[in-house]
């Protein structure tokens, strides 16, 4: 691994979107009527051995196999898209938290068909491991909490035995902490002290020192029976903006996912100092590309579901 | 009810909301397109648009529920900073 040199010759990035929770009507009909989507979808199903659609169509958890192998699908879809009909021509890509799958595939590290099935097989880990291990664990997300006045409400935590870790640093002043659920009525009135603002509350937790378990379990499970070939792109690491070029670093960073923060700040740095200006989010990304470290140093493409199913002149973009 | 600076900030974070609809108070601002991160924004925006910060008891996603509550916030938050 090695930082990005400065100014890098890299002009334009692919991003594939940590995953949120995306509702049916949004995508249900990009899945069926998109091109690139419905290729997709019919790989997804014949590995899945069930139709993502309708799986998705009859189960609205937030976090399911089949929600989690279609926003896998849907920003590969996306990023075909935007390619095809924005003129997007990337140099490096990245993808926040669950965006790694989606790099894996894109850069041709996974063929297709492995990584669909990687992605399903680590959302049955999650399911396995969370059921039984650290069941009051969540994850608490806030805003407006600038590090100099959330490091001493940690310290009162840590002075109280409380067991808790930054899983996600997103912006200035925006991070998830990962928490045990009966504390976060207290974080949550400690931020609001603050002037932040608490957001949501995520279960299963991600992205913390505690979860080393999971992340052995799924290199014995899943991440084992795989061969990580050298990505076709350099790849911006999402815990620490480091640039990869080997299949083996990939396969450390997916597993690093498991027990290290992600770091959305570290990446945009690095692509920004590498000489990225454009940075591409494909998916349903309600998050990534608009907050002021992407969306005030970039020109951020939103390629969502929903921009390519309306109606438009075929445009090209350098 | 709001004064129409109120109204022009507010809808200006809600894409599903029509320019010939009106906003009633009672609308759910979700359902209008206002998610968590815009409703972030639109916290600031309001702060400075009326020269305020909202209490402890605000800053919580419910405040943003509907245009009603919302107002019914700011309207506080301006009559402690008077007194």
């Amino acid at each position: 691994m090695g930082a990005p040199s400065g100014g890098g010759g890299f002009t334009t990035a692919m991003v594939f979107p940590g995953m949120g929770p995306v509702p049916f009507r949004d995508i249900g009909r990009f899945m069926v009527a998109n091109p690139f989507a419905r290729e997709l979808v019919a790989v997804a199903d014949d590995v899945l051995g069930y139709s993502l659609v309708d799986s998705l169509r009859e189960d609205p958890g937030d976090y399911t196999e089949a929600a989690q192998v279609a926003f896998f699908v849907n920003c590969l879809a996306c990023a075909r898209w935007a390619e095809a009909d924005l003129g997007v021509t990337p140099d490096v890509v990245t993808g926040p938290s669950f965006g790694e799958k989606a790099v894996l595939a894109y850069t041709g590290v996974l063929e297709l068909p492995d990584a669909v099935r990687l992605t399903a097989d680590i959302a049955r880990c999650l399911d396995e491991y969370f059921a039984e291990e650290h069941t009051d664990v969540v994850t608490l997300s806030f805003v407006r909490a600038p590090m100099a006045k959330i490091e001493p409400i940690f310290a009162e935590l840590t002075e109280r035995g409380e067991w808790h870790e930054i899983s996600c640093y997103v912006d200035d002043g925006f991070f998830m902490v990962s928490i045990a659920e009966s504390e976060v009525e207290w974080l949550a009135a400690r931020v609001r002290g603050i002037g932040g603002m608490p957001l949501y509350t995520m279960r299963p937790p991600m992205h913390a020192s505690l979860f080393r378990g999971l992340r052995d379990k799924a290199e014995r499970e899943v991440v084992s029976r795989y061969r990580f070939a050298d990505p076709s792109l350099p790849v911006v690491a999402d815990q620490d903006g480091s640039l990869l070029h080997t299949g083996e670093q990939l396969r450390t960073m997916l597993l690093d996912g498991f027990d290290h923060p992600m770091n959305w700040p570290s990446v945009t740095d690095a692509l920004r100092d590498s000489g990225v200006r454009r940075l591409c989010v494909a998916g349903p990304d309600s998050l990534f590309g608009r907050v002021p470290c992407a969306a005030e140093r970039f020109d951020v493409v939103a390629a969502q579901p929903r921009l390519a199913m309306t109606p438009r002149r075929r445009v090209l973009a350098a | 009810m709001w004064n129409d600076d109120f109204e022009d900030l507010v809808r200006g974070f809600l894409p599903f909301l029509p320019d010939t609809e009106d906003l009633a108070p009672e609308a759910d601002l979700k359902e209008l397109g206002l998610d968590s991160l815009n409703a972030v924004h639109l916290l600031s925006v309001l702060e400075n648009a009326y020269r305020v910060r909202f209490d402890d008891s605000a800053l919580s996603m419910e405040t943003f529920r509907t245009a009603g509550m919302l107002w019914s916030t700011v309207e506080r938050t301006l009559d402690h900073a008077a007194r």
